[in-house]
């Protein structure tokens, strides 16, 4: 049996946080993961975290994952044992886990709990069909292997799981039909539901899943308003064509080897559920024994990775007595900041029961959105809702946005110092940043717009411009696409002046036309677009499109295609040449001709 | 393979080693270094076992081990988290029926 001075449970931001901090210290860990690469719920995170730069404000989850991994490989204070799952914690500090089959054993002296959380069920009829996965579990396939579970999706729940979710199932190429949330507001953040609108996925308030349709896999389900006791009003049901739905209502806390070590536990709804007891500095009711991340509180990564360095901290110090007061306050500090925004009221509430205070912070300033000065390229910032991040104030290399103290302060840009250089608007974790320029003698304006989506478009091209919804506004004509490594990329369009204040977003013209000639594939906005190009005789638009040229020789589509051409040229059929018919008029084997014996 | 994303804007796939296993005896394609459950889901397979009491179909759920829904019987072996399980060689895999038979 072995034993470490400290052993942590879970390798997610709160446990790597928390081995990185111990082995700092010179303290001896053991790091035990369940996985077969460390990360925990970051490795499926394909977005830009908020926060402050200290914390990887910018960087993309799996990006930070790899960091973490990259200082704990350095340090050789830490072991990690991967695809070791624990099983249970025992009295005396023991720990047992199960690798390759093989049952080991582990003691501590000090234990750090990082089990996270887990999604939470959500009973429907059907919620058990094949088809209808927990939102993390559709992430991991996609994000980790590449692999996309279905085609048209239904999310139910608008957390910021769920919204982020939608987001990257259509950067994946799935289609979202809707989110469905039961309660009347949004659940995450503004930023991130603004995205996904924007891109035209519905997001129904008051609405929930009835049930899931289908035999052994879900092909389709049925949504219903609710009233305000959250039961269904009959009548509203609504039949949604989806393969599968995701379920995102929520985390709770893995507290099982929290309270098989002996820690007091508690359920604190504002928490997420069963979590465990524990002081400011993480320590749980058994002295030896601290926790971190989701399994205190469902939070963000970014709070987990402070609370990881808190425990860490403090059990540093419980076992070599090593100083470090001055390093936990700063934490603390920092936390109560992150924790002081409206978004993290219910965390605060749930603090207080266990008697711990968000300490006093520096006042939230709150700003509209500004439109600034028109003619000149500058960055437009729709972000109005507190939240802990402050990357566009820290990269703008002009000093023009100020956030403040208060990371949850909404932005305020001085457009004198604003060059339009838009390095804020790739850095924005939440892509509420455009770049805007007003061309008033030409009518025009040029709009630069975040974009995170494949295929790119080509300069020149025609896009469609959208509005906050999703909306077609106006064509737009793409005028530049600037590349950056982190891969947000901005498209910048011409659209005309008047539109300049609503676009918010492009997406390639959809040429949603019917087929009208079956055999070569011709749709009826083909055959108009070479009408309206001044091409009116039927001959010449056989041989532009192949319409009537078929193996069904016309059969099918000639009085059609004839239609369309009395139709827009305002000659009736019967005026109308309608071309030659030559033999066959039946699909025969070629070799017919080629053995033709003329003698009979 | 279908189900596979090919292109993304942000994330490289590098995908390992191609391996084939046998789910129920048909032969299926996947990557090594990915679970049997996300190669099951990439061939459209979803119908990873069926349910002790009332023989409902069940599949993945949360895909990170927590829920236990995805167990499969894998190498003879039954009550086996395809999630937490990652493909090998000529493997095989098959729906697990009720609670599995002790060996």
């Amino acid at each position: 049996m072995r034993h470490y001075e400290a052993v942590v449970i879970g390798g997610g931001p709160a446990g790597m946080m928390g081995s990185i901090t111990l082995g700092g210290k010179d303290v001896k860990t053991l790091l035990l993961d369940e996985n077969d690469v460390l990360g925990g719920q970051l490795v499926k995170q394909t977005h830009k975290f908020f926060g402050d730069h200290a914390h990887y404000a910018s960087v993309r989850g799996f990006e930070i994952a790899q960091k973490l991994q990259e200082e704990m490989a350095k340090d050789p204070n830490i072991k990690v044992e991967t695809s070791a799952t624990v099983i249970g914690v025992y009295p005396n500090n023991l720990i047992v886990y199960a690798k390759d089959g093989k049952e080991f054993k582990v003691t501590y002296k000090k234990l750090l709990i990082a089990t996270g959380a887990m999604e939470k069920q959500l009973p429907f009829i059907n919620s058990d069909l094949p088809g209808v996965y927990g939102a993390g579990a559709v992430q991991t396939l996609m994000n980790e292997y590449g692999v996309m579970p279905g085609k048209r999706f239904l999310i139910v729940g608008s957390g910021n799981i769920g919204l982020i979710l939608a987001y990257q199932l259509i950067q994946a190429g799935a289609e979202v039909r809707g989110i469905v949330e039961a309660l009347g507001k949004i659940g995450g953040y503004e930023v991130h539901a603004k995205k996904i609108k924007r891109l035209g996925v519905p997001i129904l308030l008051n609405h929930t899943i009835v049930k899931a349709i289908g035999d052994e896999s879900v092909s389709g389900a049925v949504i219903a308003k609710i009233d305000e006791h959250f039961k269904p009003i009959p009548g509203t049901e609504e039949e949604k064509v989806v393969d599968t739905i995701c379920v995102s209502v929520g985390l709770t806390p893995l507290s099982e080897l929290a309270e098989q070590a002996g820690c007091k536990i508690e359920y604190i709804p504002q928490l997420g559920g069963y979590v465990p007891i524990r002081n400011e500095r993480m320590q749980t009711s058994n002295p030896d024994v601290f926790i971190a991340g989701d399994l205190s509180s469902i939070e963000e990564a970014t709070t987990a990775m402070i609370e990881g360095k808190i425990a860490a901290l403090e059990m540093a110090h419980n076992l070599k007595s090593t100083d470090v007061e001055n390093e936990i306050n700063d934490e603390i500090q920092t936390l109560s900041l992150f924790r002081s925004g409206p978004k993290s009221e219910k965390i605060r509430i749930g603090l207080e029961k266990f008697g711990i205070n968000v300490k006093p912070v520096p006042e939230i300033e709150r700003h509209g959105v500004q439109i600034g000065p028109q003619g000149k390229l500058r960055a437009i910032i729709d972000c109005t809702e507190e939240i802990p991040c402050n990357s566009c104030e820290a990269v703008c290399p002009f000093g023009a946005i100020h956030i403040g103290e208060n990371l949850n302060s909404t932005p305020v840009v001085d457009y004198d110092k604003c060059n339009g250089c838009a390095t804020c608007v790739i850095a924005c974790p939440g892509l509420a940043i455009h770049m805007l320029k007003e061309d008033v003698e030409n009518s025009t304006a040029l709009v630069g717009i975040p974009y995170e989506l494949l295929p790119l478009p080509e300069k020149g091209q025609k896009m469609w411009a959208l509005d906050e919804d999703g909306n077609y506004i106006c064509d737009a004509i793409v005028k530049k696409i600037a590349k950056y490594p982190n891969k947000t990329n901005i498209i910048y369009v011409e659209v005309p002046l008047e539109f300049s204040q609503k676009v918010l977003s492009v997406e390639f013209p959809k040429r949603e036309s019917p087929f009208v000639c079956r055999c070569e594939e011709v749709t009826l906005d083909e055959i108009e677009r070479v009408i309206d190009s001044g091409i009116t005789d039927f001959e010449e638009i056989k041989r532009l499109t192949r319409v009537t040229m078929g193996p069904c020789g016309g059969k099918n589509c000639k009085l059609v295609v004839l239609g369309i051409l009395s139709r827009k040229t305002g000659v009736p059929i019967s005026k109308l040449s309608h071309g030659t018919s030559r033999p066959p008029v039946k699909p025969v084997e070629f070799s017919l001709f080629t053995k033709r014996d003329d003698s009979k | 393979m279908e189900g596979r994303i090919k292109a993304h804007p942000i994330l490289e796939f590098r995908r390992g080693k191609r391996v084939k296993f046998y789910f129920e005896d048909r032969e299926i394609e996947a990557y090594e270094g990915e679970t049997v459950a996300a190669a099951l889901q990439a061939n459209g397979i979803r119908v990873l076992r069926y349910t002790p009491h009332t023989n409902r179909p069940a599949g993945l759920f949360c895909a990170v081990g927590k829920c236990s829904s995805c167990l499969m019987e894998i190498d003879n072996v039954p009550n086996v988290r395809s999630c937490m399980t990652k493909v090998k060689e000529g493997m095989h895999v098959r729906r697990q029926n009720k609670r599995g038979d002790v060996l």
